[in-house]
């Protein structure tokens, strides 16, 4: 556990020192120490290296690792949820409803002066959210009961409904289709401490909310007949859950697109070091789900460099070999 | 005091259903008394496992359930939980524990800090239920290396950890070899012997039945056919009523059969 607080730490300091312009771990820390706790820089640190550290790439490796670890709890908690290991956090429509929020802001060329450069970002949770909210509403009228393969069911049926209007709308309005492959493709570039700021607020609370549950989510992976007779209000605590989760995503999403792989993939990994149990599964799939996406998003940038690569492609390509590693070649261990 | 008491009840698993009038069971009328055990008998599909889900509430019902004197109607779900301990019959299991961790899992009615976790008290009734269906051994393996007989006595051990006075079992020797069964019998006697104990379970195993039970109750087509004594539900065949076959010329046939 010790151990992989240190790795994200080391992702992080990794991420903010590779790139054209090299720093090596003393210089970030001397960075961090300047800004935090107005020490002195030291001579060989430059102002252009203080503000490539500072203002561009940490806030952009936090971003990607607050992202990461956002996507993997929520797909922790929807595997759970749904008694389902190929469940992830997108299974319920968020990132298709998301994207199709996001494109109809760029295809009307919406911009409200105030919200500025949200707009984007604050369209598109609200349309990731109420996707959400239609598939468990439809569900529960035609299940009372709203049953895991129902909401599943529901949650594919919407998406893809979705997705067709997405595709109508970039084939209508091909200008546009350039912006919206790359939205949805996913980036950290650009990201600001503003952006950090809401992320991490958002991702702490929703951390903490989620684990709050985590007994909760132990007896509902054994199905909610079980978990009822152990006392859970099944229904309650899921539809809280199922919430909390979309919120996770719909925020993770809204802010850099549709990047797949990790939320499925991270909890998995996570099962397999530390158990199933879920005081560990969550606060162990942030960590390990951020560490992740920070070193895919340094990947993104630097192999390829000054070309990007899309971080989505690089989750994929990167951790399919990881999680077949994780997978195949350890030993449960805590 | 009476453990359990339903009167008019009818209960589907859909509520729309129930409104309909089309109930998986229906009009079931008794009272169980406090330290008693029951059977409940039936041929498949006569609504045993929906009958245990009606009492504890866990789908849409019509009628009165008493459990312990209280409405069940009024209470929550922990409430019930923790007058009522529940085994249902075995699931797939998606998402491996240890068995140490599952039978603490019991405990989770009990738990009263924010984040749930478990103090010195619930671990030592774990243990204590370990112990009770002989599977302390297993204690740190697996769940999906477990076999199917293990996996049941795991499970009775949560159930048991769950501290309840009532215990419903739904088939509880489901896919168990015989020496197996046997033993469950044995945890399952021993569990009886408290005074405010009851136990109520679904078996389709007669014998086993006739052995836990002193008192029966017969479902038919949805319906209550009778609850009775042992000498009350052999006497006259309604048992044989019941299944619509003739059950101990059978199982006479079987015993002659071992001699």
């Amino acid at each position: 556990m010790i151990f992989s607080l240190v790795f994200a730490l080391a992702a992080i300091i990794l991420a903010a020192g590779l790139g054209s312009v090299r720093v090596s771990p003393s210089g970030i820390m001397a960075v961090l120490a300047n800004k935090l706790f107005e020490r002195p820089l030291p001579e060989e640190v430059t102002a252009s290296m203080v503000s490539i550290i500072w203002d561009i790439r940490l806030p952009r490796a936090v971003s990607a690792f607050v992202v990461g670890a956002m996507l993997s709890v929520s797909g922790a908690v929807v595997q759970a949820l749904l008694q389902n290991p190929l469940a992830s956090s997108y299974t319920l429509g968020v990132s298709s409803g998301a994207s199709l929020g996001a494109a109809l802001v760029i295809v009307n060329e919406i911009s409200i002066p105030v919200i500025g450069t949200l707009m984007l970002p604050v369209t598109g949770f609200a349309f990731g959210l109420g996707t959400v909210l239609l598939v468990i509403f439809f569900s529960s009228r035609l299940d009372n009961n709203l049953r895991n393969h129902t909401i599943i069911l529901f949650g594919m049926i919407v998406s893809l409904f979705v997705n067709g209007m997405l595709t109508l709308l970039s084939s209508a309005y091909s200008q546009h289709m350039n912006r919206l492959i790359l939205w949805q493709m996913g980036t950290f570039a650009g990201r600001r401490w503003e952006h950090v700021g809401i992320l991490l607020v958002i991702c702490l609370l929703g951390l903490a909310a989620v684990c709050v549950f985590n007994r909760e989510l132990d007896l509902m992976s054994f199905g909610e007949e079980q978990s009822q007779a152990m006392g859970v209000d099944a229904k309650r605590s899921r539809l809280i859950l199922l919430i909390l989760s979309s919120v996770l995503t719909g925020a993770a999403v809204c802010f850099t697109g549709v990047i797949g792989f990790i939320d499925l993939a991270a909890p998995h990994a996570v099962r397999r070091i530390f158990g199933s149990s879920h005081k560990y599964v969550l606060p162990m799939s942030a960590v390990i789900g951020g560490s992740f996406m920070t070193l895919a998003d340094l990947a993104s940038r630097t192999v390829l460099s000054p070309q990007e690569i899309p971080v989505g492609a690089v989750t994929a390509l990167l951790g399919a070999p990881f999680f077949l590693w994780v997978y195949f070649g350890t030993r449960r261990k805590r | 005091m009476k453990a359990i008491e339903c009167r008019g009840l009818c209960a589907a698993y859909d509520k729309r259903f129930l409104e309909k009038g089309e109930a998986v069971i229906s009009d079931i009328n008794f009272e169980i008394k406090e330290g008693s055990s029951v059977a409940v008998l039936g041929p498949n599909g006569s609504g045993k496992s929906t009958l245990l889900k009606a009492l504890c509430a866990m789908i849409p019902y019509n009628g009165t359930v008493r459990v312990r004197e209280k409405d069940a109607g009024t209470m929550s779900r922990r409430d019930i939980a923790r007058n009522i301990a529940y085994m249902t019959q075995l699931t797939e299991i998606f998402f491996s524990y240890t068995v140490y961790e599952t039978v603490l899992m019991g405990r989770y009615v009990h738990s009263k800090s924010v984040f749930g976790s478990s103090g010195e008290e619930d671990m030592k009734i774990a243990e204590q239920a370990l112990k009770s269906t002989g599977v302390e051994e297993l204690k740190d393996r697996q769940l999906s290396s477990l076999s199917g007989g293990e996996l049941q006595r795991v499970f009775l051990a949560r159930t048991f950890a769950q501290g309840s006075p009532i215990l419903m079992l739904d088939e509880p020797n489901n896919h168990l070899d015989l020496k197996v069964q046997a033993e469950l019998a044995g945890y399952l006697k021993d569990w009886c012997g408290q005074p405010e104990h009851t136990l109520i379970g679904v078996y389709h195993d007669i014998p086993l039945a006739l052995e836990l039970a002193d008192s029966f109750i017969l479902m038919k087509d949805g319906r209550m056919k009778a609850m009775g004594s042992r000498e009350e539900i052999l006497d006259g065949g309604l048992l044989e009523e019941t299944y619509g076959f003739e059950v101990r010329s059978y199982l006479g046939r079987i015993e002659k059969l071992l001699k």
